[in-house]
């Protein structure tokens, strides 16, 4: 039982390097925390085209909160 | 095994990482103002996309690669990198695709899923800063 578990969560460890790596290659911006949030959220369903508008709505706001902190500074 | 609300809660946290809000504080900005405006925002885009995708298909149509599957995208991006003569990154690509396992034996439910999610977003990081 434990085997299996343990077989299963290397299974997992080994498919986000993949991923972790096609991502690097595609430039997609996703670090390993936020790749590993979008596979839970994908895992729970959610669906991969609004998700990636998700994410670049979030990504547009906090540039835009980064732009104007340099403009004060 | 969280909810999705505390997913899309931690994936606004990412977001705001590298944001100074000790001077924010003294503009009124708080981080837990922002981080509520940046859910509002996530919640949004989440249900206008799922809104989209129920009414598509009438006006427009569907994309010629709406149905395609995410390993066939990604080989179409290795094809586009060959002919831009990215061949390293191309080989790299593909090398990576044979790797990545499908159902159960990769310990995931939704591998492509995620892979179409990389596809959405290919190209959309900022390009890395050039060194002298």
């Amino acid at each position: 039982m434990a085997s299996a578990a343990n077989a299963n969560l290397n299974a997992v460890r080994e498919t986000m390097d993949v991923l972790l790596e096609i991502s690097r290659l595609l430039n997609t911006g996703l670090d390993m925390e936020s790749l590993s949030i979008c596979v839970r959220l994908c895992e729970q369903g959610i669906n991969p085209e609004a998700l990636s508008a998700v994410i670049k709505e979030l990504r547009k706001a906090s540039e835009s909160l980064k732009a104007s902190e340099n403009s004060t500074n | 095994s969280s909810s999705i609300t505390e997913l899309l809660g931690a994936l606004c946290d990412c977001s705001l990482s590298g944001v100074s809000w000790k001077r924010r504080a003294l503009g009124g900005v708080s981080r837990e103002g922002f981080r509520r405006a940046l859910k509002k925002r996530a919640y949004g885009a989440l249900l206008s996309k799922l809104f989209q995708d129920g009414t598509k298909g009438s006006a427009s149509g569907p994309s010629a690669t709406a149905n395609t599957p995410p390993r066939n995208k990604v080989l179409m991006i290795c094809f586009d990198l060959r002919v831009a003569g990215c061949r390293e990154e191309a080989e790299r690509l593909e090398e990576q695709l044979e790797r990545l396992s499908e159902g159960a034996s990769s310990g995931l439910k939704e591998v492509d899923a995620v892979l179409e999610l990389l596809v959405q977003l290919a190209g959309s990081a900022p390009p890395p800063p050039t060194s002298f």
